[in-house]
């Protein structure tokens, strides 16, 4: 019995907190972002093409920005985030920290993470950086930043374009993403096909089709997850089922004792009353705090995957902050404690209104 | 000599010369950095008695922020220059409506059209709150006097503009909460680009609107 | 005191467990019902409990006719006048031996006080103060059967049935058994036991010895 509400309520807290987060994630993205493409492929874009967006009458900003991985080593990656400072990031996490902290040339904030790993290679104040052609590139280490609530950047490194530019080999104005802004976004639909008019090349996905996108991977998973929901239910309903259909021969037993030494049916019905009842709420209770837990804390192993699977979205990316919808609790509440009440009071008055002689045999 | 005076001059002022910006470009990008650089890094910038650019610019120089490379300096100058100092056209706060605020003439919350909102000012201080032009102007035409100043927003910008400036656009493909309007656009060159995106009939100003058309748009 | 007037009980497939039984027993009576495995001698405790009703005839138990008393009433019946021993004692093995005995009271609303002053004789009666807390299913057997006669006399009950007290039992225990019955027997109360165990064929302190064979009786001997 717990173990069904445990299940139950892991699945409902990870569909709810997943998307809860994918809509805060996507609420911050600039309306629209445009990426290049060369021979199929993701290119760079051309930082001085931001003039020219600007042009287009509905845009309200537009900047570019770098955002790639360096390879640490073999299984950790960092992103390096290369912004200009001064111009008004639409990531409020990233914004926050050029706000909080002075960002010079030839220096860099990086995530906690990120410093211990370098402390561990003995670097404390600066890290070397190896360019694509081998020779390296010293970069200071002004601040570090705490990721407790953005783990989505745990390896997250933030400096000026011109020196991410130079450590990822990038040309003088080369960029990775255009970040559009549009005041009036009945317009955003519009500016989006002009864009693309322009730079046939170009990949521009707005924040809707990006919302989209998220949702329908999902959604894919989501089904997983309603096939594994009704399974459980269907379980659920199998053993009430049973349990309706008769009781154990020991139970019919006390129930005759109870009868025997003198108690009515009510006081029968009374106390399986009280068991079903505490059964009940100590394994919702139970049950939906392991769940709490596993999400939570343990952030999900194994069960997570069924919702989140391959680049885009993996459970150990999203931060899994608790986010209770307690309608789902309510729900789960209000369809297993009854049910399970019946299925045991409705046998136990079935066998106490029998004549209890057949515990003298 | 004239000719080399001319050429130094030519330096000089090249050094001083900024890549030809367009208003969009200096409005959406250029003032904001500039705005940024001033406020985290240069405000205790002496302003005062500055009568030429290049004073400016030599201030600059001769301040802590004289280090900032030759980008943000320039966005600096031009920032101070042409917005905060000799920037003479006048800016309208944003139009804010509460929850409860309902169009005097239809009776819809206007909380939940924020991008429409128009207002008028009387002289006794008191504000009409819209939802578009068009129930704007229907109230206009019946309480016409004592008129202080008539806001609305600009399409493309979404930012406050006064009414007697703005061009607005009618029979286009765009509704407000009232179905067809006179959407407002802050100039000419937005309101053609409006017009053609948006399949629009007319360009018109507010002198010349009638209530005739009011209801034709109805 | 009990009266069995007629009483013809018959089971499904036309077994017959009792056959127009006429019996009349006395306050204070204690009487041993002899006879070997399907004699009716069950179904007579059966019927003096309430626990059945007879197929055709009257029950009647101190002035109460309750072979015609709902099921309801038969039940308070039951807890405010008879103390039952099982033959497989029937405790409930997960319960500790405190609940075990008060379990025929909870119903019954006593006050708190009440409950443990009782208790507290009982468990001295039957020297199991020290197991008070213990599960019922890790006492021995001598013990269990001592919960068990305490458990039939905790609601201070008139009549006290035994159906088959030692046939699970070696003589030792089974003799034990027999000693905590004439202890029993003061204080006025009926004692009906049922049982063909031999041991209780001779016993002075028995004042009724009725047989019954087939569902009827054959012999009644004080």
């Amino acid at each position: 019995m717990m173990l069904l509400i445990w299940l139950v309520m892991t699945l409902f807290f990870l569909s709810s907190s997943i998307s809860y987060e994918l809509t805060t994630k996507t609420e911050h993205m600039p309306d629209i972002i445009l990426t290049q493409t060369k021979a199929g492929r993701e290119g760079f874009v051309d930082e001085k093409i931001v003039d020219h967006i600007l042009e287009i009458e509905g845009v309200s900003r537009a900047y570019a920005y770098i955002k790639a991985p360096y390879q640490f080593k073999e299984d950790i990656s960092f992103t390096i985030f290369g912004v200009d400072p001064f111009e008004e990031i639409d990531d409020p996490f990233i914004a926050h920290l050029l706000e909080r902290y002075n960002l010079e040339s030839g220096s860099m904030l990086v995530s906690h993470d990120v410093k211990e790993l370098m402390k561990k290679a003995y670097y404390t104040k600066e890290f070397n950086f190896i360019r694509p052609d081998g020779s390296l590139k010293r970069v200071q280490i002004a601040k570090e930043f705490d990721t407790k609530n953005a783990p989505h950047y745990r390896w997250l490194i933030v400096m000026s374009k011109e020196d991410a530019r130079d450590i990822l080999g990038l040309a003088g104005s080369e960029a990775t993403n255009i970040a559009i802004d549009v005041a009036n976004k009945l317009e955003t639909p519009l500016i989006a096909a002009k864009l693309k008019e322009y730079y046939p090349n170009a990949k521009v996905v707005t924040k809707k089709e990006q919302k989209l996108l998220y949702e329908q991977s999902f959604n894919f998973y989501s089904g997983t997850f309603l096939i594994l929901f009704s399974i459980t239910l269907l379980t659920f309903f199998i053993i009430i089922y049973d349990r309706l259909s008769g009781m154990s021969s020991e139970e019919r037993r006390e129930i005759g004792i109870l009868k025997a030494i003198g108690w009515r049916i009510e006081d029968v019905l009374g106390a399986k009353f009280y068991e079903a009842f505490f059964i009940a709420v100590f394994s919702y209770i139970a049950g939906v705090s392991i769940a709490y837990l596993y999400v939570f804390y343990l952030k999900a192993p194994l069960l997570g995957n069924i919702f989140l699977h391959d680049a885009f979205l993996q459970t150990q990316q999203f931060s899994l902050a608790p986010h209770i919808e307690f309608f789902y609790l309510f729900l789960v509440f209000l369809l297993v404690v009854p049910l399970y009440f019946a299925a045991v009071i409705i046998p136990a008055w079935r066998v106490a209104t029998l004549d209890a002689d057949e515990v003298m045999r | 000599m004239i000719r080399s005076l001319f050429v130094a001059m030519l330096f000089l002022t090249t050094l001083f010369a900024h890549a030809d910006y367009s208003q969009a470009v200096k409005i959406k990008k250029i003032y904001p950095l500039g705005k940024k650089i001033y406020e985290k890094k240069c405000k205790e910038l002496d302003l005062d008695g500055l009568s030429t650019q290049e004073e400016l610019l030599q201030r600059i120089n001769g301040s802590k922020c004289s280090k900032l490379s030759s980008k943000y300096k320039e966005a600096l100058t031009l920032y101070l220059w042409e917005q905060k100092l000799h920037n003479h056209t006048p800016h309208y706060k944003a139009l804010k409506v509460t929850k409860e605020q309902k169009c005097p003439v239809c009776g819809m919350f206007l909380y939940k059209y924020p991008n429409w909102v128009s207002m008028i000012e009387y002289n006794n201080g008191k504000k009409y709150y819209f939802d578009g032009m068009k129930d704007l102007m229907k109230y206009y035409f019946e309480n016409p006097n004592g008129v202080k100043q008539i806001l609305t927003q600009a399409y493309y910008r979404q930012k406050t503009i006064n009414a007697k400036d703005a061009y607005f656009v009618t029979g286009s493909d765009i509704y407000g909460p009232m179905g067809n309007e006179f959407i407002p656009l802050a100039n000419k060159e937005a309101a053609k680009k409006f017009l053609i995106e948006h399949r629009g009939k007319k360009i018109i100003r507010f002198e010349s609107i009638t209530p005739e058309m009011v209801e034709a748009l109805d | 005191m009990i009266r069995l007037e007629g009483v013809t009980k018959e089971y499904a497939g036309g077994v017959y467990a009792l056959r127009e039984i006429d019996l009349e027993l006395r306050e204070g009576e204690l009487v041993v019902l002899k006879g070997v495995s399907g004699s009716g001698k069950s179904t007579i405790l059966s019927l003096i409990a309430g626990l059945s009703k007879p197929s055709k005839g009257r029950v009647v138990v101190d002035g109460k006719e309750i072979s015609r008393l709902p099921d309801h009433f038969c039940a308070t019946f039951r807890r405010d006048n008879i103390g039952i021993i099982f033959q497989k004692y029937n405790l409930i093995a997960d319960l500790s031996v405190a609940e075990n005995i008060l379990l025929p009271l909870y119903p019954a609303n006593l006050p708190k006080g009440e409950l443990q002053k009782r208790l507290k004789q009982l468990l001295e009666t039957f020297h199991i103060e020290d197991k008070q807390e213990s599960l019922v299913k890790s006492l021995s057997g001598g013990q269990q059967q001592r919960v068990a006669i305490a458990r039939a006399k905790i609601n201070h009950p008139k009549i006290i049935l035994a159906d088959e007290p030692t046939a699970n039992l070696d003589e030792k225990l089974s003799r034990e058994f027999i000693e905590i019955l004439k202890n029993l027997k003061s204080q006025n109360r009926t004692i009906i036991i049922a049982t063909h165990d031999p041991l209780f064929f001779d016993l002075d302190f028995v004042d009724r010895y009725i047989t019954l064979q087939h569902g009827k009786i054959v012999d009644d001997n004080t």
